[in-house]
This record gives structure tokens, C-alpha cells and sequence, in this order.
């Protein structure tokens, strides 16, 4: 459904990717690991065109884009098929919860008011957040505040959601409800695409495993394959840094 | 010295029935003003280079770096002059001198403020997180939608305390607008006071006139602020 191909950017001197495949079917939990600048997170940013990246093709459904040459009419078809998850939330400050969740809908989209309250009303309910739907984001904790944020990102039915390390910036106490929610909604089958450094929340939710270094991928396979049986060398390295601290929290 | 007292409440009200004359002078400009300097703080604030930039950066500086009483004196000395050369030119029958000396003071205002006020409006923008903006596009939003339902309520919220400040410097302002022979607050407490030499009581009711719609202005923005910035209620505690 989504296939990306060859994406390469730099900044300055910097490579950070340098030629990065990646395929999306509908129903896929695709999650990206990889240890700190190794560009994850710019592969997904490209991925919305957040960032632009120097050279790569994209094909999304039959829609085909040049990533580098896209035109502002492209990336705005883009961006009303997927949904975007990011680190630190950003939520719309002067919005309330609810606001946060249908501005996409009636000014996006163009959906009348009463229907997108309910759509939105739904959404927030499913993150457990009915009751929260008038509070702004500043009355929210950082887990309900990323939850308000999947919230927003389901309302749309977007065709891929793209979730930029949702849980990195919030306390460890808060980490595990923002993970439940977006379990349940692997359970339903939405197609996502995870950068995360939950390992046993990747080896839970994942049907396809990408490992990434030095802006390359590495291993890519079920998450089975990538946790017990890597082939390579730098995955198994990286397992093994980040595995036994995995221990303490079981 | 002697305060003559019927003097000082006669001329409070002459110089109150001045009051709508400052206030236009205040309100006419600040409005003529926002679209221009919206447009500059957004040209100001692009990334990269941009060939408006210079001319603009330029502007500013220039209207910053000069006293306004000097701005009065250059566009009430040049304009009417360049007005009626143009008139001239084109064979139009209009007198540029006959005109109303307020035409000349909105548009000295309205230029001094573009360049303020510009500048307020670049810092408030400056402090809405770029994330905003991300996550507005990614809802589905156009850039301009982003910017009216998203970015510019929190960056109007941010700017109040400045724009307060440049309104309330804007109202003492227009009291320069006499050297144009506009006939607001300060300039009738001037003539009254001329006849018989009760300068001290004007000065006295003029003052009394500004600290009065300064106070109200400072409160209805500090009002402003609060209602429109209630979402970060939580934040102030």
C-alpha cells in the first residue's frame, strides 16, 4: 500500500540516510528500532514530508511521488491519507482536547461540526479520554496528552499513522497507558508505522521488524526472526546492549 | 501663582470633547497598520533568503532608529507638497491644502506602527513552538489555515503585554499631532490655554485626560489577555 524507495537526505555534511527501502501493507505494524542517530525519525519525517528528503520515490496506493520534487498539492494528498504521532505531542495549546481531535476534520476536511464532534467524541473515548474532551492540553497529564494526540491521529481514518517515538518523553509510570492504546489499535488491525525503544512493546505489537544503523537499514523481518534469531552482527550488538535492561521492567 | 479653577473644569471638558479625535488617531492607525506588518514579521521571519528581506529589515530600522517627531516633521513638510505636484501632473482639480491635517497624521502614525508593531508580531510568532505548525499540517490543515486557527491565536496571546505597550505609547504619541495643526487633546488645551495665559491648568487637564484613557487601555488589554489566553490557565498557577 505505502512503499518508499531510495530516500537519501543530508544534512549539511551530515548523511543521515543513505538509501532507505521501506514497505507498508494494510494491516502492518511495521516498527523501526535502532540505536540514537542512526535516522529513524528522519525516515518517518520523510516519510510525511516534514522533512524533505534529497532524492527517494513513493508510492501510495496508485498515487507515485517523486519525494524530493513533491509538489505542495502532493504532499497535502499525502498527509490527508496518513496521520502523524510525534515525540513531544503537540497538541494545539489553545484548543481543548476535543478541539485538538475534530480541527483536523471540520477545517481539514471540511466535515460539518455536529458529525465531527461525534467522530472526535468516539476517538477520545476510545484513548479513555470522554471525560477529559473540554480540558486544554495544559490540564493534561503528558500520557493523556499523548493519548488526546492518537486520538487525533485515529479521528481522520487515516490509511498509515506514523508514530514518532511516542513514549520517549513522557515519565515511566505514564509510558504503559499511551502503549495500551496503541496495542488495541494494532488488535483492529490499523496499518502504523512505530519508531520506538519499547523493545518488549516492538517484539508485542510488531508484525514486520526494521532495524536501522547508521541511516541504513540492516535486518528487517518478523519481530521473532529480528529478537532470537538476528543474523547480523550490529542488531545482535544492539540486542544485547538493550535487552538486559529490558529485564528490570518485566 | 493662582489656579484658576473655572479655567481648569472649562477646559477639562474642551478638552474631553478631544478624546475621539486621540482615539482615532490611535485605533485608525493600529488597524491601517496590522495587514502590513503581519506581512513583514512573516517575510522577517521566513528561513533562508528572501529578496524582500533586505527592504523590509531596512524599513524597520529606519522608522526605529528615527525620533517620531522627526517622521511628523518630514511627511507634513513633504507629502502635501509631493501630493500636489502629483495632482498637478495628472490635472486633477483637487487642492492637496485643503485637506483635513488628519489625513497626514493617520498616515504618519500608520507607517510608524507598521515597523513596531512588526517587529511585536515577529517575537510573538517567534515563540509559538515549530511543532504547532507540524502538527497543524499533518491534521489536514493548509499553511494559511494553520496560521488563522492555530498560530495566530497562541502568537496574539504572547503579543498582548507588547501591543499594550505599544498602544499606550501610540495614545501619548498622537499628542505630537499638533505640529500637523490636528486639533486633538493636547493641541486645544493649547489654544484655550493661549488666551490668557492658564498653561498650567491645561497642562493639568490634559494630563489628567491621558492617565485616564492610558488606564482604561491597559486594562481592557490586560482583559484582552486573560480571556484569550485562558487556555493556559493551568500554567499560571
Amino acid at each position: 500500500m505505502l512503499k518508499v524507495k531510495n530516500i537519501y537526505k543530508k544534512y549539511k555534511q551530515e548523511e543521515v540516510l543513505k538509501g532507505v527501502d521501506i514497505t507498508v501493507e494494510k494491516g502492518d505494524v511495521v516498527v523501526v528500532l535502532g540505536p540514537s542517530g542512526s535516522g529513524k525519525t528522519t525516515l518517518l519525517r520523510c516519510m510525511n514530508f516534514l522533512e524533505r528528503a534529497d532524492q527517494g520515490e513513493m508510492e501510495f496506493d496508485t498515487i507515485s511521488i517523486d519525494m524530493h520534487k513533491v509538489s505542495s498539492k502532493e504532499i497535502g494528498k499525502i498527509r490527508q491519507k496518513t496521520a502523524f504521532v510525534f515525540q513531544n505531542y503537540n497538541l494545539f495549546q489553545n484548543k481543548t482536547a476535543l478541539e485538538n481531535v475534530t480541527t483536523g476534520l471540520i477545517v481539514g476536511r471540511g466535515i460539518v461540526k455536529t458529525k465531527a464532534v461525534e467522530i472526535g467524541m468516539k476517538a477520545l473515548e476510545k484513548v479513555g479520554l470522554a471525560d477529559r474532551a473540554s480540558f486544554y492540553p495544559s490540564q493534561l497529564s503528558g500520557g493523556q496528552q499523548q493519548r488526546v494526540g492518537i486520538a487525533r491521529a485515529i479521528a481522520v481514518e487515516p490509511d498509515v499513522i506514523l508514530f514518532d517515538e511516542p513514549t520517549s518523553a513522557l515519565d515511566p509510570e505514564l509510558v504503559g497507558e499511551v502503549l495500551a492504546v496503541i496495542k488495541q489499535l494494532a488488535k483492529e488491525g490499523k496499518t502504523m508505522v512505530i519508531v520506538t525503544h519499547e523493545m518488549k512493546f516492538a517484539a508485542d505489537v510488531a508484525t514486520n521488524v526494521v532495524f536501522m544503523a547508521d541511516g541504513k537499514i540492516v535486518e528487517e523481518g518478523p519481530p521473532k526472526e529480528i529478537f532470537l534469531r538476528p543474523k547480523e552482527e550490529r542488531t545482535k550488538t544492539f540486542l544485547r546492549r538493550i535487552l538486559p535492561q529490558e529485564e528490570y521492567n518485566i | 501663582m493662582e489656579i484658576n479653577y473655572k479655567f481648569l473644569i472649562d477646559t477639562f471638558y474642551i478638552v474631553l470633547a478631544a478624546v475621539p479625535t486621540t482615539l482615532k488617531l490611535t485605533i485608525i492607525p493600529l488597524l491601517a497598520a496590522a495587514p502590513f506588518a503581519f506581512t513583514i514579521a512573516l517575510i522577517r521571519l521566513q528561513k533562508g533568503k528572501s529578496l524582500w528581506k533586505v527592504p523590509v529589515s531596512a524599513y524597520v530600522t529606519f522608522v526605529r532608529g528615527t525620533p517620531i517627531v522627526l517622521q511628523i516633521l518630514m511627511i507634513y513638510s513633504l507629502l502635501p507638497s509631493l501630493l500636489n505636484a502629483l495632482m498637478k501632473a495628472w490635472s486633477f482639480d483637487i487642492n492637496v491644502f485643503d485637506w483635513d491635517p488628519i489625513f497626514y497624521a493617520y498616515i504618519v502614525f500608520t507607517l510608524n506602527i507598521i515597523a513596531l508593531l512588526s517587529e511585536v508580531l515577529r517575537s510573538a510568532f517567534g515563540s509559538v513552538e515549530k511543532g504547532q505548525l507540524e502538527a497543524a499540517e499533518c491534521a489536514g490543515l493548509t499553511k494559511v489555515q494553520a496560521y488563522v486557527h492555530i498560530l495566530l491565536p497562541q502568537a496574539m496571546v504572547v503579543a498582548m503585554p507588547n501591543l499594550c505597550n505599544l498602544t499606550v505609547n501610540l495614545i501619548k504619541g498622537t499628542s505630537l499631532a499638533f505640529l500637523m495643526t490636528v486639533k486633538d487633546m493636547t493641541a486645544v488645551a493649547k489654544v484655550s490655554a493661549s488666551y490668557g495665559y492658564n498653561y498650567i491648568e491645561a497642562y493639568l487637564d490634559v494630563f489628567v485626560g491621558y492617565i485616564i484613557i492610558c488606564s482604561i487601555a491597559q486594562v481592557l488589554f490586560h482583559f484582552a489577555e486573560a480571556h484569550m489566553g485562558r487556555y493556559r490557565l493551568s500554567k499560571q498557577k
